[in-house]
């Protein structure tokens, strides 16, 4: 990054050589240090041109789940009718923590594709690229969370430090689209089919998620309620719900442990498979 | 400390052809991997302080070979080795965003070639003198003419000085006044780097500033040596 001293120490070096790709759980987190001037500018020019141009401009990232939330909790109200006041609330955290994870898994599945020519220019860490994509939905869900505020108030919740789980929770979405989607990225290259895949397992997730429903209704329903709190999905969203209102995180501790253990493995195979396949994939572009 | 600044050991690189699904099919039957051969066999060895020139007609590997020499693509045999920081000049203005204001832009674009913000935020005044876009330089870039932002995008290129300069012709942006002080500019690149590569159709300018001049032809270097016998070279190819 600086500049090396000039000169004196110019030893031959071997370009392209690869590092091990068992340690690039490890490597990722020191290139994103290493090019956080970077990620920083590329992560402020997607959220500037997601909103340009609109009299409203950053007040869509909390319109925008407003709204959707407005549908499903009218939708739920026909369905089953007479759900609890907070009910709408929750959609609307399910709305944004869902949103996040599935925007930031197809923007990092999408990443290489899309930046065929900067790749083409210059060489840097290409890890960079997932990262950015989803650091652009994670800043972008960070500001949609600002709503929390209006919500407190209105409906007198208490403001304790359990709000600290909120951003914990939109990380951790965050956090495991990173790893599935930079497991995808390079296969992406290889054949677009990922990424049409990718969108409709977004789509489908979307139901078998507590975005429309919350754990607690889960474990109401017997056999298949708790089945389906095995899903990774349901530990973030809960977070932040359970956070909102004021408590620790209450799930089995079963499922806890399980999520974390599934989003940090999907982190490191992530980074294994982008580290090992990336180079390869980038001559189909 | 060597005195060799780029060694290329017999790269060979593959591109591979997409395949929908009867292809792929197709493929697993007869056993074969449909590829093309962008670059064979190239053995090239570049000392400190020499300035080469690569020609050949269009799709004969010339970028492909800078490219690989930058460490965009791996090569699928032989080995690349380089003493110092690399910089390719290609395509200038790479990830310009439209809705952000050219210094912005400058910042932005100078990260993706890789410089620290320390660094960028130091010569940013000394870039923004160089564009000669003025006030323009707090509007933001989508309304810009095209030569104001091959000027932003030059003069952001151009304020680094690396060991080992790759340029992919480049030369030729903006009005035939600023046309004058980029080359300029380059020149002096040229002259402040150790080693240079450059890419380029003008063979005037190859003949003045190079010290050897390599023809490559399908993916193979033809001949390497003298600009004039190069060029030569060059045009009994084209025959």
């Amino acid at each position: 990054m600086m500049q090396e001293n000039e000169g004196a120490s110019l030893v031959l070096r071997q370009i392209g050589v690869k590092s091990n790709s068992l340690l690039a759980p490890f490597h990722t987190l020191t290139e994103i240090r290493k090019n956080r001037f970077l990620v920083r500018n590329l992560v402020r020019r997607e959220v500037r041109a997601r909103y340009r141009n609109a009299a409203l401009g950053y007040a869509w990232t909390v319109l925008e789940p407003a709204l959707l939330a407005s549908v499903y909790w009218f939708l739920f109200i026909m369905l089953s009718g007479n759900p609890d006041k907070m009910y709408a609330v929750w959609v609307l955290i399910g709305v944004i923590v869902w949103g996040c994870f599935s925007k930031s898994l197809n923007a990092a599945t999408n990443s290489l594709t899309r930046n065929v020519r900067t790749m083409h220019l210059v060489y840097f860490p290409r890890s960079i690229f997932p990262v950015s994509g989803v650091g652009a939905n994670l800043v972008v869900t960070l500001m949609s969370c600002m709503v929390i505020i209006p919500i407190i108030y209105i409906y007198d919740l208490p403001v304790t430090l359990h709000l600290l789980w909120v951003p914990i929770g939109v990380f951790m979405a965050g956090f495991m689209a990173l790893g599935f989607g930079m497991m995808m990225a390079p296969l992406n290259c290889v054949q677009r089919d990922v990424q049409h895949l990718i969108r409709f397992i977004t789509r489908a997730g979307f139901f078998v998620s507590p975005v429309m429903w919350t754990a607690e209704m889960a474990m109401e329903r017997g056999a298949w309620g708790e089945a389906a709190l095995w899903n990774p999905m349901v530990l973030p969203i809960t977070m932040v719900r359970h956070g909102l209102e004021g408590k620790m995180v209450e799930l089995p501790s079963a499922v806890i442990l399980s999520s974390v253990v599934v989003a940090i493995a999907i982190y490191v195979v992530g980074t294994i498979v982008f580290s090992k396949y990336e180079r390869g994939a980038v001559k189909y572009l | 400390m060597t005195d060799t600044s780029i060694q290329l050991e017999g790269i060979t690189l593959h591109f591979p052809k997409q395949r929908n699904i009867f292809g792929i099919v197709a493929d697993f039957f007869k056993k074969k991997e449909r590829k093309f051969t962008a670059l064979s066999g190239i053995d090239l060895e570049i000392k400190q302080g020499e300035v080469i020139g690569i020609i050949g007609r269009n799709g004969s590997g010339k970028s492909t070979l800078l490219r690989v020499i930058s460490g965009i693509y791996p090569p699928d045999e032989g080995e690349v080795y380089a003493a110092g920081d690399i910089s390719l000049l290609a395509g200038l203005g790479t990830g310009f965003s439209a809705h952000q204001t050219g210094r912005e832009n400058a910042l932005l674009y100078g990260s993706i070639l890789g410089h620290g913000e320390m660094e960028m935020r130091s010569k940013l005044e000394e870039i923004i003198d160089f564009s000669e876009l003025g006030s323009f330089i707090d509007e933001p870039l989508r309304t810009y003419s095209a030569g104001m932002k091959a000027r932003l995008g030059l003069a952001v290129a151009s304020a680094i000085n690396p060991n080992i300069l790759l340029i992919d012709e480049v030369l030729g942006v903006g009005d035939p006044n600023f046309r004058e002080k980029s080359k300029k500019k380059i020149l002096d690149m040229v002259k402040g780097a150790s080693t240079v590569v450059i890419v380029s159709h003008s063979f005037g300018l190859m003949t003045d500033i190079c010290d050897r001049v390599v023809l490559l032809d399908h993916g193979k270097i033809v001949t390497q040596g003298d600009p004039q016998d190069s060029i030569k070279a060059y045009y009994d190819l084209e025959g």
